[in-house]
């Protein structure tokens, strides 16, 4: 009954729409929000980096030619590629790959598809499976099939084509039969090239024979997990002596997990400098609304001294208005907390994750501030002379 | 039932001290209707406040039941007050956002009673100041009299031994005020509660079987 009554009290301060509560909540709200954005793309982050590990494992490294360094117009020898497992055992398989985009046109319609040259190995890499139909193998060689990503099959459908599969289709310069369909992957998948889902894939020997420019810029390998460090000094000495003046630059998985955690660090620094600095205010603010909540109650407090509250119950009293203040603007907070992570990983394309805990830390948070900077005013009020106060 | 002994109460005003009681020895028996008249400024809400145990003496014994008060520990003033005493004001003091009945209430909810005994017992004393019928009303709904119905209300819930009363009739008419008399009257002969009663109004003081007068800080008469 005492809580129930204090909280009430508490929401009456809130709907008479008393300015200063208000603004002493948008602090809590902004501290909140801050902090559970902080914690949720934390999570995100770290789902992102568990799925690299689950989807493809830690043995796959990027490597891509130094755009920055001379001699960068050319691209990859295939050869020097295919000659890499023979150079060391560290490097158990190469995957190069070309992308080329282009139109496709249906019933007068336009849409914007990537052709990707890639190699049997290239699925095996990427953990790449069919939906319909079959994958590409090295037996494609020169052979105008394709398989296509999931998307491009809707695309397809929506424009109206049926039985896309061993259809034949006028894609850029070519004419592909479609082969397989592959299943839908998720977005961003780590080390994985982007776009598959989109793209119209054909054996790389085919794909260089029809694109105008073929240079490969990109591979991928697969590489000792234990020995990833050892496989890219490895991958760049071989390079630095088949080709000199082309410098290479390896990406393994671990870098890249690296480098999605100091992407976000900066981001998380500044949502958690602005969290603590908007608690701060945010509190100062209820604690200033509290103590002229005090003042104005004083012979309230006056009152239920006499009947015999305890000091203990006065300072609960007050505490548990100032919590239930701060739990509104607790909940408000993790609200736009959320918003928050939501247009991270909407515009990071990484996969949007609610955390958990990171509500319950706002709670958390959201009961510590109210607590922390209701003592103070709530103790004053317990320490209220009684006589003075019905005086008044 | 009380018993004061040589009450001296002082309070620093700035560098100087004011002397208001000075050196009041009085005994309150059980089942007593008493009044306390005097002047204005004479100290005589200083004195129920004393009584009432909202101040501490700065000078002098108090006993409640042959208990000395000591004032060292405020959990047991505030329960002594919580179950022994009932206050009734002149501006009776309720509290403006609570219904006539939660303010019945307000002192159980210190007692950790529970919502419905306190529901049960606020209605059987509203009926008792015969305001049943205005029970959700806020204070602000009712008139002077009535508030002050619920306040003694509110000041005999707790089933207390004593009732402090400082000029309880002091903000109503000579016929509202007659009325509370006369429930203050009841309550003293029916059910046997000691009653202290603050005035300045001769003729209030007169209905009470026993007057003492205070005037400048002692008891002159
Ligand atoms: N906290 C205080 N500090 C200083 N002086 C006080 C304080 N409380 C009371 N006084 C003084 O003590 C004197 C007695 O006050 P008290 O309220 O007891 O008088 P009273 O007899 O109840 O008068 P009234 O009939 O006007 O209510 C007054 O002069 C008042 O100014
Ligand atoms: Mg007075």
């Amino acid at each position: 009954m005492i809580i129930k009554a204090n909280v009430k009290e508490a929401l009456k301060s809130l709907v008479t729409a008393k300015q200063r509560t208000i603004l002493a909540l948008i602090g809590i709200v902004i501290g909140i929000g801050s902090v559970i954005g902080m914690v949720s793309i934390g999570t995100i982050v770290q789902n992102e980096a568990l799925k690299q590990f689950r989807d493809m494992g830690i043995d796959i490294v990027s490597v891509t030619k130094d755009y920055e360094r001379q001699g960068a117009d050319e691209g990859f020898n295939i050869e020097h590629i295919y000659g890499l497992p023979d150079y060391s055992p560290l490097i158990k398989k190469v995957s190069p790959y070309i992308v080329s985009s282009t139109q496709y046109s249906y019933a007068d319609k336009d849409f914007y598809i990537e052709i990707m040259g890639v190699s049997e190995s290239f699925f095996d890499l990427n953990k790449l499976y069919v939906r319909e139909g079959r994958l590409l193998s090295d037996l494609d060689r020169n052979r105008s099939f394709c398989v296509i990503g999931a998307e491009t099959a809707d695309i397809l459908q929506k424009a109206g084509v049926k039985d896309i599969l061993d259809r034949q289709f006028l894609f850029g310069e070519r004419i592909y039969t479609v082969v397989g369909i592959l299943k839908k992957l998720p977005e961003g998948g780590g080390m994985r090239p982007s776009g598959i889902n989109r793209a119209v894939l054909t054996h790389i020997t085919t794909a260089m024979r029809s694109f105008t420019t073929n240079d490969i810029t990109t591979f991928m390998a697969r590489v000792s997990a234990q020995d990833s460090k050892t496989a890219k000094t490895a991958i760049e000495n071989y390079f630095g002596k088949k080709a000199s003046g082309l410098s290479v630059r390896v990406r393994t998985a671990e870098e890249l997990i690296a480098q999605m955690q100091k992407q976000i660090q900066l981001f998380t620094l500044l949502l958690g400098a602005i969290g603590s600095i908007a608690l701060i205010v945010g509190g100062i603010g209820v604690m200033n609304v509290m103590l002229i909540s005090v003042t104005e109650r004083r012979k309230e407090i006056g009152i239920r001294r006499a009947l015999g509250a305890q000091r203990s119950d006065i300072e609960t009293q007050f505490i548990i208005e100032s919590v239930t203040l701060c739990f509104v603007g607790g909940i408000i907070g993790i609200i736009l907390g959320i918003i928050i992570s939501y247009f991270f990983s909407h515009f990071s394309k990484w996969e949007f994750l609610i955390s958990q805990s990171a509500i319950v830390l706002g709670f958390c948070v959201a009961t510590a501030v109210g607590v922390f900077f209701g003592y103070y005013p709530a103790r004053s009020a317990s320490h209220l002379d009684p006589a003075a106060a019905l005086r008044e | 039932m009380l018993r004061l002994t040589d009450i001296h109460k002082s309070y620093r005003v700035g560098p100087t001290t004011v002397d208001v009681l000075k050196g009041i020895s009085l005994a309150v028996e059980k089942g007593e209707l008493l009044s306390i008249i005097g002047p204005s400024g004479s100290g005589k809400s200083t004195l129920m406040n004393i009584m009432g145990l909202l101040e501490q003496p700065t000078e002098g014994t108090y006993s409640i039941e042959e208990t000395k008060i000591t004032y060292d520990d405020d959990r047991t003033l505030s329960s002594l007050r919580n179950k022994m005493i009932g206050f009734v004001f002149q501006q009776y003091h309720l509290l403006p956002r609570l219904t006539a009945i939660d303010n019945i209430g307000l002192p159980l909810i210190y007692r950790g009673i529970s919502e419905k005994e306190i529901m049960e017992r606020s209605m059987e004393y509203i009926k008792k100041v015969e305001m049943q019928e205005r029970s959700r009303h806020k204070p602000t709904e009712l008139s002077g009299g009535q508030q002050q119905r619920i306040a003694i209300a509110r000041a005999l819930v707790g089933n207390p031994a004593l009732i402090l009363a400082d000029e309880p009739t002091g903000a109503l008419d000579t016929h509202t005020g007659q009325e509370i008399m006369n429930l203050f009257k009841r309550l003293n002969e029916e059910e046997g509660i000691t009653i202290v009663v603050i005035t300045h109004d001769p003729k209030i003081a007169a209905q009470c079987r026993r007057k003492v007068e205070l005037r400048d800080g002692i008891i002159s008469g």
